[in-house]
């Protein structure tokens, strides 16, 4: 009796364990099946798992309500056509657009001010980040400006403060571009304390003849209290045909 | 007889304690399995802004990133040393080719520790139509957390990491003209 009664339940005891095998199973292919995905299946199954949605553009919200006006105008005069008379079609075409167009306006100026608040925002903010990260007490701001260079083809700066390396910078063909046209670039922001300091600046590109040119400049400064400006200047002297590098100190 | 019957509620409580145990494994199995495909290393910069850099390119001039804004990048890891990579760069620069007109810049950025040996590269036998660049610190390599050669990145033109191919192999050459493709339509 009791082997009769056992057996069915022993049997009940493997159903446990075979669906408990294959829940297990089913959730590890579950598992893998992101990873088969991701080098088997074309971009749009791997897209999910590899690829991030699409950012959406920041004219988006704008778009629409300008789409579904142009839309409403042809509807308007396809509709208008079948009361039959023309002069009573252009009433129609003209009030679809009258109806719909200050909305839009309104719409547009809305996005353009919260636009401009957030500009002004984003403004507010970077002034305070530098505020509170370079206070004017400890302030030390290196410019780099050029003049000329027709003998000096700039392609780094190296920039080190007390024999410390502060900065590393490779300029593009575009921002000597700017800086030929008289722009000036903050070449680096930073904190130092009150007291005598040493700047030396590596200029490296192309001299004369298109030859590889490398040279220094230094400036032992005194900081004070307030910020601190200095100016790494490239000029061309004429005379010796060559390049001039030189660190002006703005008090 | 009475000591048989007694043991009937014994043995189903056992199969039932069986069913419950294999159950409850199951299910831990299945969640351990789940938590596990959600932490598959997705690239961290998919979806982000790519990170600013400029680099100084083998031949030609210096290379900054964020100047190519309204251009479709496609960044190349590689190393010399790497076979796939110089086939994958090889089929880089024919869809270069095709696609330079639609807004596509790429570059290779070098890995290798002996930079001389990717300026052999660049000017030996299999040249390419595209900057390679140098990055001899690894800062920028570290900064993308390159961890497989060759590693390819598909920046769209808002300047945000979009596709990431680990490998390099004829699917994922179809993979990644597909999505180049959709980032140039964009």
């Amino acid at each position: 009796m009791s082997h009769v009664v056992s057996r069915p339940s022993f049997l009940a005891a493997r159903k446990g364990w075979g669906a408990g095998l294959v829940a297990a199973m089913i959730g590890l292919s579950l598992a893998a099946s992101p990873a088969i995905a991701q080098h088997a299946a074309p971009a749009a199954a791997a897209a999910p798992a590899n690829a991030a949605p699409p950012p959406a553009p920041a004219s988006t919200p704008a778009t629409p309500p300008a789409g579904a006006d142009t839309a409403a105008a042809p509807g308007a005069t396809a509709t208008a056509p079948a009361a039959g008379a023309d002069a009573a079609a252009t009433p129609p075409a003209a009030d679809a657009p009258t109806d719909a167009a200050p909305d839009t306006r309104g719409l547009d100026t809305e996005v353009q001010s919260l636009k401009k608040d957030v500009v002004d925002l984003n403004r507010d903010l970077f002034v305070l980040e530098e505020e509170l990260l370079f206070p004017a007490n400890t302030q030390v701001a290196v410019f780099l400006s050029m003049d000329v260079g027709d003998f000096f083809a700039l392609d780094s700066v190296q920039l080190k403060i007390d024999q410390k390396e502060v900065i590393n910078y490779l300029y593009t063909p575009r921002e000597v571009e700017a800086l030929l046209r008289g722009g000036v670039h903050r070449l680096y922001l930073g904190n130092l304390k009150v007291g005598k300091h040493e700047l030396v600046a590596f200029f490296s590109g192309k001299g004369p003849n298109d030859r590889d040119y490398k040279r220094g400049a230094n400036l032992s400064f005194e900081k004070g209290i307030g910020a601190k400006y200095l100016e790494l200047k490239i000029n061309d002297r004429q005379r010796k045909q060559q390049p001039e590098f030189e660190i002006k100190d703005w008090e | 007889m009475r000591l048989q019957r007694s043991k009937r509620p014994v043995l189903r409580r056992v199969c039932l304690w069986w069913r419950c145990v294999s159950a409850a494994f199951a299910v831990l199995i299945a969640l351990g399995a789940g938590t596990a495909s959600l932490a598959q290393p997705t690239y961290f910069l998919l979806g982000h802004e790519a990170p600013d850099f400029a680099l100084r390119a083998v031949a030609g001039s210096n290379v900054r990133l964020s100047e190519h804004r309204g251009d479709v990048v496609v960044l190349s890891f590689w190393s010399s040393r790497c076979s796939p990579c110089r086939t994958q760069l090889a089929a880089l620069d024919k869809s270069l080719s095709t696609y330079r007109s639609a807004g596509l810049q790429m570059y290779g950025i070098n890995v290798d520790d002996d930079q001389t040996r990717a300026i052999e590269f660049a000017h030996g036998g299999q040249t390419v139509n595209f900057a390679l660049l140098l990055d001899p610190a690894k800062a920028v390599s570290r900064r993308y957390e390159v961890d497989n050669l060759p590693m390819t990145l598909l920046i769209d033109r808002n300047g945000i990491v979009r596709y990431v191919l680990r490998d390099y192999s004829a699917k994922s050459d179809d993979l990644y003209l597909q999505q180049l493709r959709t980032l140039l339509n964009e």
